[in-house]
């Protein structure tokens, strides 16, 4: 942990909130805007990375265990294919969001929500595990 | 010429000065100060083009960018300072995946 800064600890303190919420805003506006599920998993990700930074990668590891960071990665995938076998269950084809809803440009705006939000939590956890994967290797080769 | 092309082209003006103290630069703390005005820059010229294009949605991405670039730049001093991102820990977590 950096002791010494107390204006970057601070500052990261005031940033990481609005970073994780202007994520979940890239993440939910992907549809009007510029966005969607990749860019807001990197943004999301990037606030774990700024807390590892500043606080070190043991606390971080407090906030992200390694159980979470691999649910992450699977949970993402699983409601991604999931979404897809589910709408062929319901007589369509692979991601036939239109199946989603009676309406079908609501079932396609509800399937493309789902599918951005498992491919978000994939890449934020895939990120995140990047991250602290690299911090690991460090370690291990200064141990030998 | 409207106001936003000219702001566009002082601000590319402004990125070459920063390019050469970042390649010039006698110290480290030079180059990372060049590099973390360079992203600033590049954050004004992403939200000029948005103007410019008639695309205002330009400044979310804008403001993504100076997000990243804080975080850019606190890796690149404290890789600087510690010559590690992360100091060795008394754990022993390798990662993990």
């Amino acid at each position: 942990m950096l002791t010494k800064t107390s204006i970057l600890r601070v500052v990261s303190k005031l940033l990481i909130p609005p970073i994780m919420l202007f994520a979940l805003y890239v993440q939910f506006h992907g549809d009007f805007g510029p966005g969607g599920g990749f860019q807001a998993g990197v943004i999301f990700a990037s606030a774990f990375i700024l807390y590892a930074l500043i606080f070190g990668v043991d606390n971080a590891r407090k906030v992200a265990p390694a159980w979470l960071t691999r649910l992450m990665l699977a949970a993402g995938l699983l409601l991604f294919a999931g979404v897809g076998v589910f709408t062929m269950f319901l007589g369509g084809d692979y991601l036939d969001y239109s199946m989603l809803s009676k309406d079908p440009h609501a079932g396609q705006h509800l399937g493309i929500n789902i599918i951005e939000f498992g491919v978000g939590t994939t890449v934020a956890g895939a990120m995140i595990t990047i991250f602290l994967i690299f911090d690991g290797r460090l370690r291990a080769e200064k141990k030998d | 010429m409207n106001m936003f092309s000219s702001a566009a082209i002082a601000i590319l003006v402004t990125m070459l000065l920063v390019l050469i103290r970042a390649f010039k630069g006698p110290t480290v703390y030079d180059r990372i100060l060049a590099a973390n005005s360079f992203g600033t820059l590049t954050m004004l010229l992403i939200a000029v083009n948005g103007f410019l294009s008639e695309r205002p949605d330009f400044l979310d991405i804008a403001l993504v960018y100076a997000l990243i670039n804080f975080i850019g730049t606190i890796a690149v001093s404290k890789f600087v300072h510690f010559k590690d991102l992360a100091p060795p820990l008394p754990n022993n977590d390798p990662g993990d995946i």
